[in-house]
C-alpha cells in the first residue's frame, strides 16, 4: 500500500524516537542508581571521617554502649576482623517501613583505647529509588511531550512546505491534453518546487502545442480536402451523364462513384471528430432516447432490410438526457448503424433501455472484439469491411465529453455496446 | 430559369453549368465578389449559389448586399465551411438553403428547383409531369387524377428523379439525398432498390409511364422517351 509521504517522514520518526528510549531507559536507570549509590559512599566515608576527626582519642570504651543506645544509623562493635573499609549493599526487614529494603553499609577498622573496633555505617537507599523514578518519570514526560511537539510542528511546517507539491500533484492529475484548460501552479519560493513546475509546465505547454498544431492539421486536412472532393464528385456526376458509355466503362465509373462516396463520408466523419475535440462548452437541451428512437425506427428498419435483420426494442423506463442533440443523435444513429453493418444475414438487434443506460446488441461475428483498440481511429476488426474506421471513435469521443460511460461485452454470441448515462 | 453561381473554383461552376444546362437551368458564373456584386445589380436571377470563401470578400458581405437593395433572389450557400454558426449566421442573413462541399450536382438541381417552386408558390405548390401530378404541400401524387397511396418517402425519390430528368444518378446520390442528415454514416445503398422498385410498381399499376430506366452499372434515369 502506498503511503503519504508526510506520514512516512513521521513514521520513520517515530520508530526511531520509541527505539532511543526503549535502549536509554534502562542505561539511564543504570547510570542514575551508579550515581546514587557513588554519592551514597561518599556520605559514608565523610560521616565515618568526621566521627574520626571529632571522636578520636576522645572516645573511651565506657561511650560504646551509650553511643550505640542513641545512635541508630553508626553503630561501633567488636572488631569484625577487618583491615580496612569495606562497604557492601544488603536487603533487611525494615521494622519501621514493615518491608524489605536495600540498605548500603560501611565497616571500618578503628581503634579505641588500643583495642581493635569496628566502625558500622548503613544508609536505606529507598530515597535513591524513589529519586529514581520521579526523574524518570519526569524524564518520560519531556520526552514525550517534545516528541509530540516535535511531530506536530514537523507536520505543520511539513504541510506548509510541501502545499505548493500537492497543488501541483492535483492539477498534474486533473489535466488533461484535450481540454483548454491549462494548469495554474501555486507560487512556490521553494528551488526544487519551482523546478518542478516550470519543467511541468513547459512539458505541458510544448505537449499541449504539439496536439493543437496535430488537430489543427487534421481539421484543416479534412477542410481543404472538400474542394478537390467537390471537383472530384462532380466530375464524377458529369460522366455518368455522358452518352454511349460502354458497359466496361460504366462499372469502373460506378465503382469510382462510390469511392469518391467513401472518401466523402471518411473525410466528413474526420471533420465531425476534430469539430467534437474542439468543443468547450456546448448547449445542452433535453432529449427523450425513447421517442428519438421510436422516431428513426423506420429509417434504421429500412437499411436493415437488406440484411432482413429483426429489430427488437425493449424499453423498460423513459430516459431523457440533457445533451447537444445533434451531438447525442450521431452517438445513437452510429450505434444503430454498426449493429446494421456488422450483422449477419438474418440476425438481430436488440436495443434496450434501462438502468439510465441505453444498449444496442446485435448478432454478428462470432468472436469478441478487441476491447483495447476497439475505440481508437481507424481501428478496424475487419480490414475489409466498409466501415471507416471513426464510428466508434465518435461514439467514445461524444460520450466523454459529456461524461457518460460506454463499455462493450460479448454475451451469447451478442456483441452489446451499452452507453450509460 | 436563370441563375448566377458565385463560386471562385471555375471547375466546380463550370461542372454546375453544364449539367444543369440541359434540364433548362441557364447559369452565369461570378469568380469573385465585386464580379458578383456587379452582377446582382445588374441583372435578375431565380436563384443564386453562393460560395463563402471568394479571393477578395465574405459570401455573407453579398447576402447583406442583397439585403440592403432588397433584392429578392433565393440564396443557396454552397461551402465546404460547416459548423453550425455558419449555417445559421447564412439563414439569418437570408439565404434560403445551405449545402455542403461535397455534393451531388443532382441534389443541387432538386434543391434549387425546390427553392424556385417555394418563391412562385402562389396558391398551389405541384409540379406535373406528363400524366402525373405532384401536389408538394399535400403531399400527394396522382396519375391520371387518380390518386395513389404513395409513403412521403417515395414522393421524395419522384421528386428527386423527376427534377434531374434525363440524368443518371447513381445509388449513392440517391440513398444521399433521401436519408438527408444520416448520409455521412451510410455505407449501405441498397435500399435504394427497394425504393424504385415499390415506386416502380405504384406508378404503372396506375396506369403511369415506365419512365424510370436502370442504367447498367452506373444507377437510374428518369426519362420521357
Amino acid at each position: 500500500m502506498n503511503k503519504k509521504l508526510l506520514d512516512k517522514t513521521t513514521r520513520n520518526f517515530l520508530v526511531i524516537s520509541v527505539l532511543i528510549l526503549i535502549v536509554m531507559a534502562p542505561v539511564f536507570y543504570l547510570i542514575s542508581h551508579t550515581m546514587y549509590v557513588i554519592e551514597t559512599d561518599e556520605t559514608l566515608q565523610m560521616h565515618k571521617e568526621d566521627f574520626l576527626e571529632n571522636y578520636n582519642g576522645k572516645f573511651k570504651k565506657a561511650d560504646i554502649a551509650v553511643w550505640n543506645k542513641y545512635n541508630k544509623s553508626i553503630k561501633i562493635v567488636p572488631s569484625k576482623g577487618i583491615v580496612k573499609d569495606t562497604i557492601f549493599q544488603y536487603i533487611k526487614f525494615d521494622k519501621w517501613e514493615s518491608e524489605y529494603l536495600p540498605f548500603r553499609e560501611l565497616w571500618s577498622p578503628i581503634t579505641i583505647e588500643g583495642k581493635p573496633y569496628t566502625y558500622v555505617e548503613s544508609i536505606n537507599l529507598v530515597e535513591m529509588e524513589g529519586m529514581v523514578w520521579s526523574v524518570a518519570i519526569m524524564f518520560l514526560l519531556t520526552i514525550t511531550l517534545l516528541l509530540i511537539g516535535i511531530i506536530w510542528m514537523s507536520k505543520i511546517s511539513a504541510k506548509i512546505l510541501w502545499k505548493p507539491f500537492y497543488d501541483t500533484l492535483n492539477q498534474i492529475r486533473d489535466f488533461e491534453i484535450d481540454k483548454n484548460k491549462q494548469p495554474q501552479f501555486l507560487p512556490t519560493n521553494i528551488e526544487e518546487f519551482d523546478t518542478l513546475n516550470k519543467s511541468i509546465d513547459r512539458l505541458i505547454e510544448k505537449n499541449t502545442a504539439i496536439y493543437q498544431t496535430q488537430r489543427e492539421f487534421i481539421e484543416n486536412a479534412a477542410h481543404e480536402l472538400q474542394t478537390p472532393l467537390a471537383l472530384f464528385q462532380a466530375k464524377i456526376d458529369t460522366m455518368f451523364q455522358l452518352p454511349d458509355i460502354s458497359k466496361e466503362q460504366s462499372l469502373i465509373l460506378g465503382s469510382l462513384n462510390n469511392d469518391v462516396s467513401r472518401l466523402n463520408r471518411l473525410n466528413k466523419n474526420l471533420l465531425l471528430l476534430s469539430k467534437i475535440e474542439n468543443i468547450n462548452a456546448f448547449d445542452k437541451q433535453p432529449l427523450v432516447l425513447n421517442d428519438y428512437i421510436k422516431k428513426h425506427l423506420d429509417f434504421f428498419s429500412e437499411q436493415a432490410k437488406a440484411k432482413s435483420l429483426s429489430i427488437v426494442v425493449e424499453f423498460s423506463q423513459v430516459l431523457q438526457i440533457e445533451a447537444d442533440q445533434g451531438l447525442a443523435e450521431v452517438l445513437i444513429n452510429n450505434l444503430f448503424l454498426n449493429a446494421i453493418r456488422h450483422n449477419n444475414k438474418d440476425g438481430k438487434i436488440i436495443i434496450t433501455i434501462s438502468d439510465n443506460s441505453l444498449s444496442f446488441m446485435n448478432t454478428g461475428d462470432g468472436n469478441a472484439l478487441v476491447m483495447e483498440k476497439m475505440f481508437n481511429r481507424f481501428s478496424k476488426s475487419n480490414p475489409s469491411s466498409k466501415g471507416n474506421g471513426l464510428g466508434l471513435a465518435i461514439i467514445k469521443k461524444i460520450a466523454d465529453l459529456n461524461g457518460w460511460q460506454i463499455s462493450y461485452t460479448f454475451l451469447d454470441n451478442l456483441h452489446c455496446f451499452t452507453v450509460k448515462f | 430559369m436563370k441563375i448566377l453561381i458565385v463560386e471562385d473554383e471555375s471547375e466546380i461552376a463550370l461542372s454546375i453549368k453544364n449539367y444543369f444546362k440541359p434540364n433548362g437551368v441557364q447559369c452565369e458564373t461570378a469568380a469573385n465578389y465585386r464580379e458578383a456584386i456587379d452582377k446582382i445589380s445588374l441583372y435578375d436571377y431565380d436563384c443564386i449559389l453562393l460560395d463563402l470563401m471568394l479571393p477578395d470578400g465574405d459570401g455573407f458581405g453579398i447576402l447583406r448586399e442583397l439585403k440592403a437593395r432588397n433584392k429578392s433572389e433565393g440564396v443557396i450557400i454552397i461551402s465546404a465551411k460547416e459548423t453550425l454558426d455558419t449555417r445559421i449566421e447564412g439563414f439569418n442573413l437570408g439565404a434560403d438553403d445551405y449545402l455542403t462541399k461535397p455534393f451531388h450536382l443532382s441534389e443541387l438541381l432538386v434543391r434549387i428547383q425546390a427553392l424556385i417552386r417555394r418563391k412562385n408558390f402562389k396558391g398551389s405548390n405541384s409540379l406535373v409531369f406528363n400524366e402525373i401530378v405532384i401536389d408538394i404541400l399535400a403531399k400527394t401524387v396522382s396519375v391520371n387524377n387518380i390518386k395513389l397511396d404513395i409513403t412521403k418517402k417515395e414522393i421524395d425519390l419522384l421528386l428527386f428523379l423527376i427534377g434531374n430528368e434525363n440524368k443518371v444518378l447513381s445509388k449513392g446520390a440517391i440513398a444521399e439525398h433521401l436519408s438527408g442528415d444520416m448520409a455521412d454514416m451510410l455505407d449501405n445503398h441498397d435500399f435504394v432498390y427497394a425504393h424504385i422498385k415499390n415506386l416502380k410498381k405504384k406508378l404503372s399499376k396506375a396506369g403511369s409511364e415506365d419512365y424510370i430506366k436502370t442504367v447498367y452499372g452506373l444507377g437510374y434515369k428518369w426519362q420521357d422517351e
